[in-house]
């Protein structure tokens, strides 16, 4: 008879109401207002450029290593030495996002070494084919002023592509070993260049000693 | 430059044939390409590894460790100015500096006349003497601006001294005589020299409490 | 802490590991003792196939010989009686911590970028045994970022770590020290002498052994990172060393082929020729349709493998004996069986030949004692070679050589046409002009006491000339110690017969004498073995004594070999003629003789992977999966036999060569046998004696893999050697062979197509001071013809010899050799007649 009690489970779940909620923002919900969203939001990545229009991915492929869904796929290639598309020897020759598999746990955020990619907050794109799905390297790049470009399945409201660029991460901005855990952001192009946050102006040891020599040099060569 | 003259061909054949293995005699002839360029050429390298049967980056490598083979063409007169301590005490960076202003060169440069060629050293072992410099490495001691000045007009005019050229190590080439060769036998030659066994036996230390 | 269980060393040296008591074989280095025990050290510079340097310091480690601890290098030091060793030990953290952080002082943090990041020993040390943090605060050393050292290796000097390993790869096992350090101080680099690149043919090796990414080879710059390589172990089939290798594929293409430390084989290196031509089947001008020509245009079209097995099929219906095949060594094992069985088994003709006459005799390789490069490199053993230079034919091979004669020990004896890069280490070396090899063996093995019926034939008085070398050569060949004839084709302008006289008598001097042939075409010993020549099937059985059991026929007529069949196909004997994998316009040595001949045939069926201008006037031509494709087998120079195994897939409609023969045998209305490999593996097993007690399914994955017995109870008549040619005129003609040529292989590479030289004439210096040849061309007649051709100076050719290689840009040297039964050309000044 345990079977009954199953059932009796079921029965009672039908009349106890849905818990979904129907996302009501965006173009054609109810209210075409956004809901809002907490800041540290995973929604669609852009790859980010330096400020003279370097773009700051070097291909390493670390991102297409991490990612547990295996949507990112880089190739790398030798940066020509006359028209340099990044610092190094090394570029993105090609980059694909699926976003058909990526699950937004922003661990290529997190594995790469120069901060290229990068989340923004949005969320609200859908697509109709699979195509359109697979952002190229192309529609991922920011503009030269630091703003991702916004595709036209993609609902972006004013505002919106701020502070896409920047990172919220807790792994020693800029390498200090002295910030490690330390939850601060790093500056950001866009929007004018966003100055970096607490844990990143703490001076460290370290920090005073390699001011020191720099001003050692600097006299150093002002006397010569 | 150049490779070896025709000439200076005989005198390394010469050189080489006192080594076992000929690599051996390579900073010899190293000497004696910068004796003839006043200094070590890229094709004289190339020229001593088909001597002595090495590769070039062989003999560049070994070329490279030595500061005084020089591979860029330098003055005919190579003036080290020491600046270690006992100098540096007695006025040898003004001496430096003074050199620098006189020839118009900093140190590694040479003189648009391709005369002089100026370098600051380390220790060149003439403390007591100091400030010291060497012109291609014979001593001046005990100098000031005004030496210096007197020196270098020298060098210019007269040549007192007879300084040669830079790269010129002995004015009289040594010759060994045949005969008076020390008996080069070929590497794998494991036998006994006869100096060797004719040595005094050496007595063997008594065993105490034997 | 021991982690592994110790293994017991045969005669013992007791010391103590961290506590634990082991014992380590005589003389064994202390490193590699830890290494047997489990206990890893960390380094840089030691490797286990190469002489140590202690150059890294990584390897430190806290010993006690009874004086008291202290840090020694353990790559440096045998371990003696009663040492003890701290490789945990607080002070053993505390250097390795200091090493690190000093060779990261200068090491640019450049892992994103770098190629090795992943898989880089630095990497792996630092985390491991690193002390996380740096005290340095200063500008790194600057160099200039990567600068090539040669066409296939670039270096980045920031990078470089000075262990010293590239520069004594290449002096101590390439013998080709073209980089080495240089500036040594603050500034020591690793470069090569400004325009002397490092152009040897080992170079890959160097990137391979690399600790770090400072040497990094051209074509596998930034195209994977390590943790997106798949791998798979295989062997090389660029020469029949058979060198065991890893394919490594990213995005299913191969981007790098590694080398394997196999103890029996290759010792982990590779000749860049093995390393880097897996680009001609990724970029390679890949056949992927069949395609048959189009009766009206002419031209080839693509159709589908029905079609083209059809048409096949219509020209194998014709007398056996005017069918013919040529080619099949680049094939595996299976595909070579599963032609032989169809060619031989099913069509019934004998006119099957993989070698394209510049080879040996098939008899003759099939039927003499085969040694292993381990009996040959063995100390204390004597190896005679006669033929070609071993670093141009079979690079590998050669290092093995090398390194027993130079460190070993073993004896060497020369009997070549020109010096080789071995010379200079022969025990003794005999100046051969071409034909006189058969003299000189006689003379030899007459000294050492051979029972020969004949005298030497010394005309020109050039044996007589040399008797010492002959009384020093016969003593080492007195029979006291193990010998290896490693016996080639060192010379194309001259008839083979010459060689395997000089093999003949070396045979009679000895029976327990051993052979190596040294045969450089790929998979050529499997392709003997399956019975790919003529009067033989598989498993080196004489036609006549075939018994194969699973076969439907077998031939009733001796065949012809290559240079036969091409003339025969010229007269118009041949209707059918089968081109397996051979590009005989480019490989053979009379072009024109193949020309007519493809011209005359009625059908020319070409089955290969890479269109070649051989394939371009085939009438049929069926796309074959290549190198990295296919599963299979692989038969060396030892008869060893080795796993071929497939990473990637085959392009389009081109199948695997096993399956080409079995679908065309269905068309003739027969069934081969097999439809699996695992079937034809059972087959063969089944019908070759030698093959029935071979594991197919582990072939090689844990071992060397099984060396063939391939001693034959049958024997070859040997009899009197050809008088050598009488000396007419001032040259003798040598052509030999040049590992960077216009094969397929290398041009179909990108990155190789281009380090071919330009041919040519190479002439020892006394002989051209002699003749008085100025400028950089000399005027060559043989018989009516004259050519005008580059001359070069090269003291490794013989006096009165002249050296050229065929198969390269600029002259086509075999003009100079076809049709001709001499080998004597005039060489006269440029501008004379």
């Amino acid at each position: 008879m345990g079977y009954l009690r199953g059932f009796a489970v079921t029965a009672k779940k039908i009349f106890e109401g849905v818990t979904t909620k129907q996302y009501e923002g965006g173009k054609g919900g109810k209210t075409d207002q956004k809901a809002p969203k907490p800041e540290r939001l995973h929604g669609r990545h852009v790859l980010n450029k330096y400020e003279d229009g370097m773009e700051k991915c070097i291909g390493c492929e670390l991102c297409a290593g991490v990612c547990p869904a295996n949507c990112i796929y880089v190739r790398g290639a030798e940066n020509p030495p006359s028209d340099p598309k990044s610092p190094g020897e090394r570029f993105g020759y090609v980059y694909e996002i699926n976003y058909l598999r990526c699950i937004h746990c922003d661990m290529c955020v997190e594995a790469c070494p120069t901060e290229a990619i990068t989340e923004t907050k949005l969320f609200e794109f859908s697509f109709s084919n699979r195509s359109d799905a697979i952002y190229t390297k192309d529609e991922l790049l920011v503009d030269d002023d630091g703003r991702p470009q916004q595709l036209p399945w993609e609902d972006w409201r004013d505002g919106e592509d701020q502070h896409t660029s920047g990172w919220m991460r807790a792994t020693a901005p800029s390498g200090k070993a002295s910030a490690q855990g330390t939850v601060a952001w790093s500056g950001e192009l866009g929007y004018g260049v966003r100055a970096p946050e607490a844990a990143q102006n703490v001076r460290t040891p370290i920090d005073a000693a390699i001011e020191a020599v720099a001003v050692d040099t600097a006299k150093a060569e002002e006397k010569g | 430059m150049s490779r070896l003259t025709p000439e200076n061909v005989e005198v390394a054949k010469e050189i080489i044939a006192r080594y076992p293995r000929p690599k051996s005699a390579l900073i010899p002839l190293l000497h004696l390409a910068q004796e003839q360029d006043g200094y070590v050429a890229d094709d004289a390298m190339e020229h001593l590894a088909e001597l002595v049967g090495i590769t070039p980056a062989e003999v560049l490598g070994t070329c490279s460790f030595y500061e005084m083979f020089k591979r860029e063409p330098v003055g005919k007169y190579m003036i080290n100015v020491c600046t270690n301590i006992s100098c540096q005490l007695l006025g040898g960076e003004e001496l430096l500096h003074h050199a620098e202003k006189t020839l118009g060169i900093r140190p590694g440069g040479t003189t648009d006349d391709g005369l002089f060629t100026l370098e600051d050293v380390e220790c060149i072992a003439a403390c007591t003497e100091a400030p010291c410099l060497q012109v291609n490495y014979r001593y001046k001691y005990k100098l000031d601006n005004a030496d210096f000045d007197a020196m270098i007009e020298d060098l210019r005019t007269t040549n007192k001294d007879n300084i040669p050229p830079h790269g010129t190590l002995a004015e009289q080439r040594q010759h060994i005589p045949a005969d008076k060769l020390a008996g080069i036998g070929s590497p794998e030659d494991t036998t006994t020299p006869e100096w060797f066994s004719k040595r005094l036996p050496v007595e063997e230390p008594k065993e105490e409490n034997a | 802490m021991t982690t592994a269980e110790p293994t017991e060393a045969v005669t013992g040296v007791p010391f103590t590991l961290n506590g634990t008591e082991l014992v380590a074989e005589e003389g064994e280095l202390l490193i590699d003792a830890c290494d047997r025990n489990g206990v890893h050290i960390p380094r840089f510079c030691y490797h286990n196939r190469m002489k140590p340097v202690g150059m890294c310091r990584m390897c430190l480690v806290e010993v006690d010989t009874g004086r008291g601890k202290a840090l020694q290098p353990s790559c440096m030091l045998p371990v003696t009686p009663e040492m003890k060793v701290e490789t945990e030990s607080e002070a053993t953290k505390k250097a390795q911590d200091g090493v690190l952080e000093l060779l990261l002082a200068n090491h640019p943090l450049d892992c994103p970028v770098c190629d090795k990041g992943g898989e880089c020993p630095l990497q792996d040390n630092a985390y491991a045994f690193g002390p996380g943090e740096t005290r340095f605060v200063e500008e790194k050393r600057h160099f200039k970022k990567p600068i090539p050292i040669s066409d296939l290796v670039k270096l980045d000097r920031e990078r470089c770590i000075l262990c010293d390993r590239c520069t004594r790869f290449a002096s101590d096992v390439a013998g080709d020290p073209l980089i080495h350090f240089i500036d040594r101080g603050s500034q020591t680099q690793v470069n090569t002498f400004p325009d002397h690149p490092f152009s040897s043919y080992f170079s890959g090796n160097t990137v391979q052994i690399c600790p770090v990414g400072a040497l990094t080879a051209e074509p596998y710059r930034f195209k994977a990172r390590p943790w997106d390589l798949e791998a798979v172990e295989s062997t090389a089939t660029v020469d029949s060393t058979g060198a065991r290798v890893v394919l490594q594929s990213s995005q299913n293409e191969i981007v790098r082929v590694l080398g394997v430390d196999s103890d029996a084989v290759n010792w982990s290196w590779l000749s860049d020729k093995e390393r880097f031509s897996y680009e001609a089947t990724a970029k390679g001008d890949r056949i992927e349709q069949p395609l048959v020509k189009n009766e009206e245009t002419g031209m080839l079209e693509a159709t589908r493998w029905n079609n083209a097995a059809k048409k096949v099929g219509a020209a194998l219906r014709v007398e056996p004996d005017r069918i013919a095949a040529v080619g099949g060594a680049r094939m595996p094992l299976e595909g070579q069986y599963a032609w032989a069985k169809l060619l031989k088994g099913v069509v019934g003709t004998d006119h099957v030949d993989a070698q394209l006459d510049d080879g040996l005799p098939g008899p003759l390789v099939l039927g003499l004692p085969r040694a292993t490069i381990n009996d040959a490199c063995k100390p204390g053993g004597v190896v005679v070679t006669i033929g070609a230079d071993l670093k141009e034919e079979l690079p590998t091979l050669f290092l093995r050589l090398r390194h027993a004669v130079v460190e070993d020990g073993v004896k060497l004896i020369e009997l070549t046409s020109t010096a080789t890069h071995l010379s200079d280490f022969a025990t003794v070396r005999f100046d051969v002009t071409p034909g006189s090899v058969g003299q000189f063996a006689t003379a030899i093995a007459k000294q050492a006491g051979a029972d020969l019926d004949f005298d030497v034939a010394d005309e020109s008085g050039l044996v007589e000339a040399q008797a010492d070398k002959v009384a020093a050569a016969a003593a080492l060949l007195d029979g006291s110690v193990p010998v290896t004839i490693i016996v080639g084709r060192g010379n194309l302008a001259e008839s083979p017969r010459f060689t395997s006289d000089a093999v003949g008598i070396f045979r009679r001097l000895n029976d327990d004498f051993q052979f190596m042939p040294a045969l450089r075409r790929g998979n050529i010993n499997g392709a003997l073995e399956m019975g790919l020549v003529p009067g033989f099937t598989p498993g080196g059985v004489q036609r006549e004594s075939a018994q194969l059991d699973t076969w439907p026929d077998v031939p009733d007529f001796d065949g012809m070999d290559t240079k036969e069949i091409f003339r025969a196909a010229a007269e118009g004997r041949i209707d059918t003629l089968l081109l397996l994998a051979a590009n005989p316009l480019q490989d053979f040595l009379d072009e024109d003789l193949v020309r007519r001949a493809l011209a005359n045939v009625k059908t020319v069926i070409a089955v290969d992977g890479i269109s070649t201008e051989t394939t371009d006037l085939a009438d049929v031509v069926l796309p074959a999966a290549l190198f990295g494709e296919v599963d299979g087998t692989f038969v060396n120079l030892e008869g060893r036999l080795s796993p071929l195994r497939a990473k990637v897939t085959p392009p389009s409609q081109a199948r695997p060569d096993w399956m080409i023969p079995a679908e065309l045998a269905i068309v003739l209305g027969v069934e081969l046998g097999f439809t699996t490999i695992d079937e034809l593996h059972s087959e063969l097993s089944e019908v070759l004696p030698s093959f029935a007690d071979i594991d197919w399914d582990t072939l090689g994955s844990s071992d060397d893999g099984p060396v063939l017995k391939l001693n034959r109870s049958w024997n070859i008549e040997f009899g009197k050697p050809a008088a050598a040619p009488p000396a007419t005129s001032a040259f003798r003609l040598v052509a030999t062979r040049k590992l960077w040529d216009q094969g397929t292989m290398v041009q179909e590479s990108p990155s190789l197509a281009s380090l071919p030289s330009e041919a040519a004439i190479h002439l020892n210096p006394d002989d051209i001071e002699r003749h008085g040849f100025v400028g950089d061309s000399v005027t060559v007649r043989i018989g009516d013809q004259t050519h005008t051709i580059p001359l070069t100076s090269d003291v490794r050719v013989n006096p009165t010899t002249a050296s050229i290689p065929v198969c390269l840009p600029g002259f086509d040297a075999r003009t100079l050799i076809t049709g001709r039964s001499t080998t004597a050309v005039e060489i006269r000044p440029n501008g004379t007649t």
